[in-house]
């Protein structure tokens, strides 16, 4: 309860205080002075930053302390428990090792309680079962390319080094046996194992074979021993091919994109261009999801001039497309200017803003025209088709630098022939076309429009595409 | 002043949109030389003037016309018709123009002028046509105040003759909404046009697509296209 009072800076109750000195009785009995709420509060001097500030003032207001209050006592055991049990007696005893088989004794210090008790050690002595076979048995294990001496030799072996295959390849007697490779020898092995189990099993479930592919082994330690094996030269340019492989499927995807990106323009100027040609009667007010009737009811009265009809009637009905500018809504209460439905969201770039600007030039109308109502509708959607328009056309242009990029590709891969790209579908400055191929016409608004940013790319694009040309083919030598 | 109070939450408001036009910018007229004491070469007036001939005053509760920090009391506050603020000066400022309503639940609206003094015509150069920059602007009341209503249906008209504004504002309407008009129609022409490019464009780099992947397959190169 103290500290949420202390949190809230309420001051404290008359009740002492539940400290570790009250409990141990150490420490001074002094009380503690009562919270005191200071009514002073301690202004930032004029230019200091308020960074230095804080570092003096903490929000409790009170100055930071000249001395260090670190006392040094903080979470550390001050005492080590020591000396707490009686001492167990240690004793230098004689012991065997039953891991050996010569029975030699040696000494060691032990706990005098564990006298007599097995050498602890001798348990991790494991012994590996190494089958055996008879005279018998050994016409089932019969093999062409391996004598009954050469067997008797490897399992002599196994047995004497534990089945480590190695030491045993290393151990073989190459001199009156043929070399074998350790897969040979595991191999055998363990076809003999498994043969042997399987020979002398009578009930109960079959045993499970053991499983071994030699030739597998083999392929994987040569594939193991080429990858250590290449140079410094040869892990260099696999790197740099695994990263320009990287770049190509990003560029890739980049290119996906943008193509869905496209698909999206194209599809909202359609839904903006299907309803051009329907002339409803145009009420802005539905916009606002209100009853219109009402609104308009209203509007006629208190608006000073109303538009003919014959005019509302021309205005197309457009819903404002996805990709077009986003218009706040001025839904709520409350008064507002009319002209401030025109200030574009701040959504739109500066790129786009000077875009719709230079537009509005071309075609001639004032950048702030009067606000009435009617005005602001028509010129936010005007405005909004702009965008859609600048859109487009940078749509179009990256689509005139992706099919640059793979006629040159085009032309890498098969030299000497080349694609047509359609020439509606070039720029006019486009130096590849001749001049008398433009036909002849006013020049459109699109035209105007002067795409930012955009005129650096095409020699760096097309360098990229050559360049992925060339990766590619390596790569595929390679494989 | 009403005992009411009708805050924005308290339902105190009525539906529906009042709109009242108004016309604010300012004169300004050379004095043909520049005046000896202060370097002063215009005398100008800045103004908030009703549309129609109306009492603005009964709705407005002031108007605070922001000067230039050179100007002594920069803030000029002014509770009754005509709100204008007539000054000397050498040099062109932005006013900030603040409309102050007579039901404080409604927030004052700010409008931002540029006074001009300087044009080019030459018969203004001279001082013999003082230059003129006037805006049409609407205050809308979205959903108004029951107070701010009643006094917004209930404006007595003046029996002055009406203030003549420098444009003719009820022509220029009909001829800007007439060229927005055009404008769009010219704007979803090119859009219609300039999507049927794209669409070949896209159908075009699949068909080179195709091809170039053709290649890197190790086909021979198909026929022209």
């Amino acid at each position: 309860m103290a500290d949420v009072l202390d949190i809230l800076e309420l001051g404290r109750p008359g009740t002492p205080e539940v400290t570790k000195e009250s409990i141990m009785g150490t420490g001074s009995q002094k009380p503690k002075p009562k919270y005191k709420p200071k009514n002073e509060v301690l202004r930032k001097p004029e230019g200091m930053a308020r960074e230095l500030f804080n570092l003096l003032v903490n929000d409790s207001k009170d100055a930071a302390p000249l001395f260090p209050t670190d006392t040094g006592k903080g979470y550390k055991q001050t005492k080590a428990q020591l000396g707490v049990r009686k001492v167990r007696p240690w004793k230098w005893m004689p012991f065997t090792n039953p891991a050996r088989k010569d029975g030699a004794i040696f000494h060691h210090w032990r706990r005098a309680a564990d006298e007599g008790k097995e050498y602890p050690f001798a348990k991790f002595n494991k012994q590996v079962h190494v089958c055996s076979y008879t005279d018998q048995e050994y016409h089932l294990l019969q093999l062409d390319n391996w004598t009954r001496q050469e067997t008797d030799h490897l399992f002599d072996l196994c047995r004497q080094f534990d089945l480590r295959f190695t030491v045993i390849q290393d151990r073989w007697d190459s001199v009156r046996y043929s070399k074998r490779s350790i897969e040979d020898l595991k191999e055998r092995y363990y076809d003999i194992c498994n043969i042997l189990n399987k020979a002398r099993h009578t009930t109960g479930p079959e045993p499970k074979n053991i499983a071994y592919d030699a030739d597998n082994e083999k392929r994987r330690k040569e594939q193991l021993k080429r990858l250590f094996e290449r140079t410094s030269e040869q892990v260099e340019e696999e790197a740099n091919l695994l990263q320009e492989l990287r770049k190509i499927e990003a560029r890739k995807k980049d290119r996906e994109r943008k193509t869905q990106d496209l698909q999206k323009l194209i599809t909202a100027a359609d839904s903006g261009g299907s309803v051009t040609g329907a002339a409803t009667e145009h009420s802005p007010s539905t916009h606002r999801g209100t009853p219109p009737d009402k609104k308009q009811q209203i509007r006629k009265k208190n608006t000073p001039f109303v538009t003919p009809k014959a005019k509302l009637e021309l205005l197309p009905s457009v819903e404002t497309p996805s990709t077009g500018i986003k218009f706040p809504e001025f839904k709520a209460s409350g008064v507002f200017l009319r002209s401030q439905r025109m200030k574009l969201p701040p959504s739109v770039g500066q790129k786009k803003s000077k875009a719709i600007e230079q537009m509005l030039t071309e075609l001639g109308l004032e950048l702030n025209p009067m606000p009435t109502e009617d005005i602001c509708q028509n010129f936010n959607e005007l405005r909004s088709d702009l965008v859609l328009l600048y859109e487009l056309k940078l749509g179009l242009s990256t689509c005139e630098y992706e099919l640059q990029a793979l006629r040159h590709q085009y032309e890498a891969l098969a030299p000497g022939k080349t694609l047509e790209i359609p020439p509606s579908l070039l720029s006019n400055n486009d130096p590849t076309i001749q001049p008398e191929e433009i036909p002849t016409r006013p020049k459109t608004l699109s035209e105007v429009i002067d795409i930012v940013g955009t005129a650096a790319t095409p020699m760096r694009k097309r360098k990229a595409a050559l360049e992925q040309n060339n990766m590619l083919k390596k790569i595929k030598n390679r494989m | 002043m009403s005992t009411f109070e009708y805050g924005p939450d308290s339902g105190g408001r009525t539906k529906g949109v009042i709109i009242k036009p108004i016309v604010y910018g300012n004169v300004a007229k050379y004095f043909g030389k520049k005046r000896e004491e202060d370097g002063h070469t215009h005398q100008w007036t800045v103004y908030v003037r009703p549309f129609e001939n109306e009492d603005m005053s009964t709705y407005v509760k002031k108007i605070n016309f922001k000067l230039h920090d050179s100007y002594a009391n920069q803030n000029r506050v002014l509770t009754k018709p005509p709100y204008e603020v007539t000054e000397t000066g050498w040099g062109e400022f932005e006013i900030v123009i603040k409309i102050y309503f007579q039901d404080p639940n409604e927030r004052p609206v700010t409008l931002y002028h540029i006074l001009k003094l300087f044009q080019n015509s030459p018969e203004i150069v001279v001082g013999k046509k003082p230059v003129v920059s006037e805006f049409y602007e609407e205050i809308v009341f979205q959903e108004p105040t029951v107070m701010m209503h009643q006094l917004l249906t209930n404006i007595p008209q003046l029996s002055t003759s009406p203030v003549k504004h420098d444009a003719d504002f009820e022509e220029k309407k009909v001829s800007t909404l007439e060229s927005i008009v055009k404008a769009k129609t010219k704007v979803k022409n090119e859009l219609t046009e300039l999507k049927d490019r794209l669409q070949l464009a896209k159908e075009t780099i699949q068909k080179f697509r195709d091809e170039v992947q053709n290649l890197q397959l190790g086909n021979p190169a198909s026929a022209q296209t």
